[in-house]
């Protein structure tokens, strides 16, 4: 059971109050219709699923009820940053850096 | 007492006698003993049967480590073990124990041929030989194989005992409380530090309960003991005795396995057996000690041989002396202590048989003051005696030639290989291991996580340097945690530090072929099935371990790893670190199910959700059905009805007069604010701008990918406040998914979402009388099909309660859904049975709802989709709002796979004879005497014996379905096949006349 | 089964004495959900100067406000307050547009206090408790269930449960009493 930095809460608190929303930074298109069949298909099911740092969302179901967005490295298990929702998303090499 | 007691010493109490049985004998021991000492203290050492040979075993150790003594125990009805380990198991007044892994009596096991044809036995023996004729499987090798299988009896009986669960936080864990974990804990609380020790003996102290002549600040080591365990108790320290650290997961949580009762003589109502305690440390200390090796020789595995650690406990905890005439076999100095403590109890120590050629001198020197014979630079080459060593062979080893061979008569042989770091948890965190050349073992390297390893946990050896150790790591802990901390010096007198060689197999002088060393004992692997395993292309130590199976057994290695290890190497001709150890996995022991499981059993085994109707329901004879985590009435049978009769009644009932449903579970969202209707209309695939207040709509929800994910009726209460129903499985997924696109999609929209799910209670009343029931309760609307039509809803008052009052129908007859809030529930209820007597009112369950609404053909979410259709294919293309710009879905519409011709189309099916139901999964074919694979074109997704049209419906999913209206469909089921014909999903009532009352 | 009626376990035994726990009485509760930028407007309206940190709580004239997430609040009142309530809110809409829910029947509430009140909390709880200050109240799981737990004192908790999880929360509590009790 991981610990996970809610940036809303600004707590680090048990993984069961969350939960695991997929990658991040994929921003729903503005106006879909203007899409071709490849870039639709694209957003729908092309992720990145990195050995390494993933950026990804979780929500803290259980608790602010927000979503967030997070650095989890996926060979660790551990989570580099967790950030709010909106937010730019973090330059790898100066959190890698920083670790 | 016996003649191995000795009166007065060890930790036992000499004064109180604990009767236990073993094999159906009678025997007693002292409190503080453990079986295997207790039976050590009668002479006893045959304790079990291995394996595979069925050898006779005795225990190797006296800790939780051993791999031969495990028992069944049992402590009353339904309170039966297997696998118990004896050297672990406390007496208790009235212990049953028997021995396992035996045909027959212990003393003479049927089993045993197998060991006389061990040649017959080699590493692989079942991949190479139940592999031909394959017809022999199923017949013969299966069954053989499945009796010989699984190490003891499997208890037959529910578990009577309860278990319990903590979370605990704590700022240092110390895992351990020998010298080193002793005084970490103690450095680290003195400097102010949150601390929990645990220890997974019956006391804490580790090696010093084996070793009271060390002193340490000058006093004896129990003195020094108890008054390190008094400060840290009134430091505040959590001490944990018989609480075993099962793993060590990410970011410091520790899971551990606390027993609570199997030791106590009379246990207090409503006491767990165990306790799993989920620990999250800021700081971990690990400091688990040394696991001592056993000597690779022919004959190593005869009861009486043991380890010489073992001995030195059994002696100095339990006053056990293991035998009378003891040999030595030993590469490391310890051993020698462990004689020279034997011989001062009186067991004569007939020679230590040294490795080496070169001890020590001091050593040698204190063994001839004692009179004791010293080998050096000698091999054991065998061991005689049936069940019990009665003799060991020795030779001299010189330049590599094992010389002329020597009996020497004895009852007990005690060897030490050296000692192996425990590393177990550690390695649970994937922190890297170092080989030491110097010790030949492994110690630990790179940690990832915030923790400390101390004593001979990380290869120290001795009092001082594990204490000194300790400290250290508990004041280094403490400065991590921001506190100030310094170790204080510690002196130790009568100290025995040590060191030692490392061996593969001892050199011998017998044919290879005739050597029967073991190394893993529990599973009889010996040294020659690994050096066979290589021979036969096993390279890596991963292969090694699963063909041979060495380190698999319920020990997980703990003796036989590095053993293994060393002689894989030497096979394979590399260094020990390039062939690498296997992955120790957690749990560190075996750990029972029961305190995984913790609260999680019986009535508490997982949630489950009941409405405010629910006592009605069960007051009332209701059968049960679990939707989600809920329980919902199913249906209501009388007089003894069975299901069908039940729910066809249920379902002319409500077709003819009026039927009452609790429909509570429905999932309720509350969607407020000024930009609610964009936001429905973003969300859902209909239009809501035109829908006006007190009016609802059947909504449907897509996924991004263009499938249905939920459906619901939905009603609007105001310009901007929307009354919300989701299906009853579907309600979190609905609002974490509506949550998400206002969160992250659409934070510029003023609207918010609040589940109310569980503030209402719901109750559908169907049937053309529903009106004529609801009237007289109902104050402040009109229910006049005029002032309330079809798909209508209403805030008002009923039965006396605030309610908001839905007409809508998911029957096809006159319906209305009546929520109050819920601690009313039950009463509104009530007063609707109450109102609708006249009516002769019929509650019903959801197999009647859902046999009511497959007649007029309403889909369930999730049964009649499952994820990847879309709403053409549900025949739901009317409920999109193909004019509005964009909602959630659509633009996969138009994916290239969804607008293909043969898609899988909802459709429904009338069965040629009206009496078959077909089986819901069903396949579909369309010819039936095509050749096999034969093509399916889909599979029923509902299928009910229909009252009202006496005769079965079905409804199926199938290609190109709805271009094949009046096609005969074939049905391949287990009583032959049925021919059915595709029609409208709407068996009842097509169009809607029965909603115009 | 869960209407209003308490089960209170009698205070008789020693045990007792070390772990209370009630079901309380219904009372009027809100969600409370609005833009933090217009939450001064609300906090007026309803006479709580509404909390801007998660788990703080403020509280005036027996009525309380729990801040829960960023833009959530949740508002505890007596039962006559009700409709004051539901006007004062209505009357702001305009002002501050927000979204009011009532689910005073949404949850069951227990109150556990005693001595070993925060051992009976952890059989269930993964929070560590010892950071969950007296004043302050927090949204997190008990098993599989979730809940609003309020420390109201050192010794004193409150927990509100989902009505339909509310008997396997309540099972869960009184076998943890019980094992409590029996002291080891």
């Amino acid at each position: 059971m991981l610990l996970i930095h809610c940036p809303y809460c600004d707590e680090t608190l048990p993984e069961l109050e969350f939960a695991y929303a997929g990658e991040a930074h994929i921003a729903r298109p503005e106006d879909p219709s203007t899409m071709s069949d490849e870039e639709w298909r694209d957003f729908l099911f092309i992720r990145s699923n990195p050995k390494g740092p993933h950026f990804e969302r979780w929500r803290h179901v259980h608790g602010c009820a927000r979503f967030f967005n997070a650095v989890r490295d996926t060979v660790s298990d551990r989570f580099l940053l967790t950030y709010k929702a909106g937010e730019p998303r973090p330059d790898l090499a100066s959190l890698e850096a920083a670790q | 007492m016996s003649q191995f007691r000795i009166p007065g010493k060890g930790r036992v109490d000499h004064a109180k006698t604990v009767r236990f049985a073993f094999d159906n004998r009678e025997y007693t021991g002292l409190r503080g003993d453990t079986v295997a000492s207790a039976l050590l203290a009668h002479g006893v050492h045959l304790m079990g049967r291995s394996f595979k040979y069925h050898r006779p075993r005795g225990p190797v150790t006296a800790d939780s480590a051993e791999p031969n003594a495990l028992i069944g125990t049992s402590r009353g009805p339904g309170r039966f073990e297997p696998n118990t380990r004896a050297t672990v198991q406390e007496l208790r007044e009235g212990l049953i124990c028997e021995s396992q892994n035996r045909l027959g009596a212990l003393s003479f096991d049927f089993g045993a041929v197998n060991d006389a044809l061990y040649p017959l036995f080699p590493a692989g023996f079942y991949y190479k030989t139940f592999m031909w004729p394959r017809s022999f499987w199923d017949k013969l090798y299966e069954p053989v194989i499945r009796r010989a299988a699984g190490l003891g009896r499997a208890p037959s009986e529910v578990d009577p005992d309860t278990y319990a669960s903590r979370y605990l936080h704590a700022d240092l864990l110390v895992v351990g409380a020998g010298p080193s974990g002793l005084m970490a804990a103690l450095e680290a609380a003195r400097a102010g530090v949150r601390v929990t020790l645990v220890d997974e003996n019956a006391e804490m102290g580790g090696a010093l309960l084996s070793d009271p002549g060390v002193e340490i600040d000058g006093r004896p080591a129990w003195d020094w003991l108890d008054a390190t365990l008094a400060e840290l108790a009134s430091l505040g320290v959590r001490l944990m005795t018989r609480t075993t650290a099962i793993g060590y997961y990410h970011q410091n949580m520790i899971g551990l396995c606390q027993k609570l009762t199997d030791h106590l003589d009379e246990i207090a109502d409503n006491a767990p057996r165990e306790r799993m305690w989920r620990v999250r440390a800021t700081r971990v200390v690990l400091a688990q000690g040394a696991l001592e090796k056993p000597l690779v020789f022919h004959g190593n595995d005869r009861p009486g041989v043991m380890l010489a650690g073992a001995a030195q406990t059994y002696l100095h905890r339990y006053g056990v002396k293991v035998g009378t005439r003891a040999v030595i076999v030993t590469s490391h100095d310890s051993a020698y202590h462990a004689a020279f403590d034997l011989a001062a109890a009186g067991t004569r120590i007939v020679a230590i048989v040294e490795t080496r050629a070169a001890p020590p001198e001091t050593l040698r020197a204190e063994a001839r003051v004692r009179g004791i014979e010293l080998l050096a630079g000698h091999t054991v080459t065998g061991t005689r005696g049936r069940l019990r060593v009665a003799s060991v062979t020795v030779n001299p080893v010189q330049g590599g030639r094992v010389g002329e061979p020597r009996m020497i008569h004895c009852d007990c042989l005690l060897m030490s290989g050296g000692w192996t770091p425990s590393l177990h948890l550690f390695s649970h965190t994937k922190g890297s291991l170092q080989w030491d050349a110097e010790s030949n073992t492994f110690l630990p390297g790179r940690m990832t996580e915030n923790c400390h390893i101390a004593g001979a946990g990380r290869g120290l050896w001795g009092f001082e340097a594990a204490l000194t150790d300790g400290a250290k790591a508990g004041a280094d802990a403490a400065r991590a945690l921001g506190n100030e901390a310094k170790a204080a010096p510690l002196s130790v007198a009568h100290d025995r530090p040590g060191t030692g060689e490392s061996h593969r197999e001892l050199p011998t002088d017998r044919r290879s072929s005739r050597v029967r060393a073991f190394i893993d004992f529990q599973n009889d692997v010996t040294a020659k099935d690994i050096r066979l395993a290589v021979r036969e292309g096993m390279r890596s130590i991963e292969h090694v371990k699963r063909y041979t199976t060495n380190g698999m057994a319920t020990d997980q290695g703990k003796m036989s790893n590095i053993n293994g290890l060393m002689i894989a190497a030497d096979a394979v001709g590399k260094a020990p670190p390039e062939v690498g150890l296997t992955t120790f996995r957690p749990p560190y022991t075996p750990t029972t199910f029961g305190a995984f499981a913790g609260y999680h059993r019986g009535a508490t085994f997982e949630v489950t959700r009941r409405t405010p109707i629910d006592p009605w329901a069960e007051a009332n004879g209701a059968v049960f059905e679990p939707v989600s985590l809920w329980r919902r009435a199913w249906y209501f049978p009388k007089g003894g009805e069975d299901m069908e009769a039940a729910v066809a009644r249920e379902c002319r009932a409500t077709r003819a007069s009026v039927g009452i449903f609790d429909a509570s579970t429905l999932g309720k969202i509350e969607v407020a604010g000024p930009d609610a209707v964009e936001f429905m209309n973003r969300m859902y695939t209909n239009p809501w701008t035109k829908l006006a207040p007190g009016r609802c709509r059947y909504g449907v929800l897509l996924g991004e990918d263009g499938y249905i994910r939920d459906d619901g009726v939905i009603g609007r209460l105001s310009d901007e406040l929307f009354h919300v129903t989701t299906t009853t499985g579907g309600a979190p997924r609905v609002l974490n998914m509506m949550e998400d696109y206002l969160q992250t999609e659409w934070p510029d929209l003023d609207v918010w979402l609040t589940s109310t799910t569980e503030q209402w209670a719901t109750v559908a009343l169907n049937g053309p009388n529903a009106r004529k029931v609801l009237e007289g309760l109902v104050e402040g609307v009109d229910l006049s099909a005029e002032a309330m039509p079809h798909m209508s809803v209403a805030e008002c008052r009923v039965a006396g309660f605030p309610a908001r009052l839905f007409r809508l129908s998911f029957t096809g007859e006159l319906g209305f859904e009546i929520n109050v809030p819920a601690r009313h529930g039950l009463a509104l209820w009530e007063a609707l049975m109450e109102a609708g007597r006249p009516h002769d009112i019929t509650p019903y369950g959801t197999e009647t709802m859902h046999v009511l609404r497959a007649e007029k053909g309403f889909i369930i979410v999730g049964q009649d989709t499952d994820g990847t259709v879309a709403p053409e294919d549900a025949g739901l293309g009317w409920a999109i709002g193909k004019k509005k710009p964009d909602f959630v879905g659509k633009r996969s519409l138009a994916r290239p796979d969804l607008v293909a011709p043969g898609r899988k189309q909802l459709v429904g099916l009338l069965t040629e004879d009206g009496g078959v139901k077909l089986e819901e999964g069903a396949q579909i074919v369309l010819d039936p005497d095509q050749p096999l694979p034969m093509k399916m074109v889909g599979h029923v997704t509902s299928s009910y014996h229909s009252a009202t049209l006496g005769r079965s419906i079905a409804m199926a999913l199938i290609e190109g379905g709805h271009d094949m209206e009046g096609r005969d469909v074939y049905l391949p089921m287990p009583d032959g096949t049925h021919r059915a014909r595709i029609t409208s999903t709407a068996f009842y009532d097509p169009d809607g006349s029965r909603l115009k009352l | 089964m869960m209407t209003d009626q308490t089960h209170d376990f009698p205070v008789t035994s020693e045990a007792g004495a070390r772990l209370r726990i009630e079901e309380l009485a219904p009372e009027a509760r809100f969600s409370l959900r609005v833009r933090p930028t217009n939450a001064p407007v609300l906090g007026q309206a309803l006479g709580l100067d509404l909390p801007g940190r998660i788990g703080q709580i403020a509280e005036a004239q027996g009525r309380k406000a729990l801040c829960l997430g960023p833009d959530e609040w949740l508002i505890c009142a007596p039962e006559a307050a009700r409709d004051a309530i539901v006007e004062a809110a209505r009357d702001a809409y305009v002002a501050a547009s927000h979204s009011l829910t009532e689910i005073s029947d949404r949850e069951i509430s227990y109150a556990i206090s005693g001595p070993a009140a925060q051992e009976l909390l952890s059989i269930a709880c993964p929070r560590d408790l010892d950071r969950l200050a007296p004043g302050e109240a927090v949204r997190t799981v008990f098993d599989s269930a979730q809940v609003v737990l309020w420390r109201d004192g050192p010794e004193a908790f409150r927990l509100d449960v989902w009505r339909s999880f509310a008997p396997h929360v309540r099972a869960l509590l009184d076998i943890g009493r019980a094992e409590i009790d029996a002291g080891l």
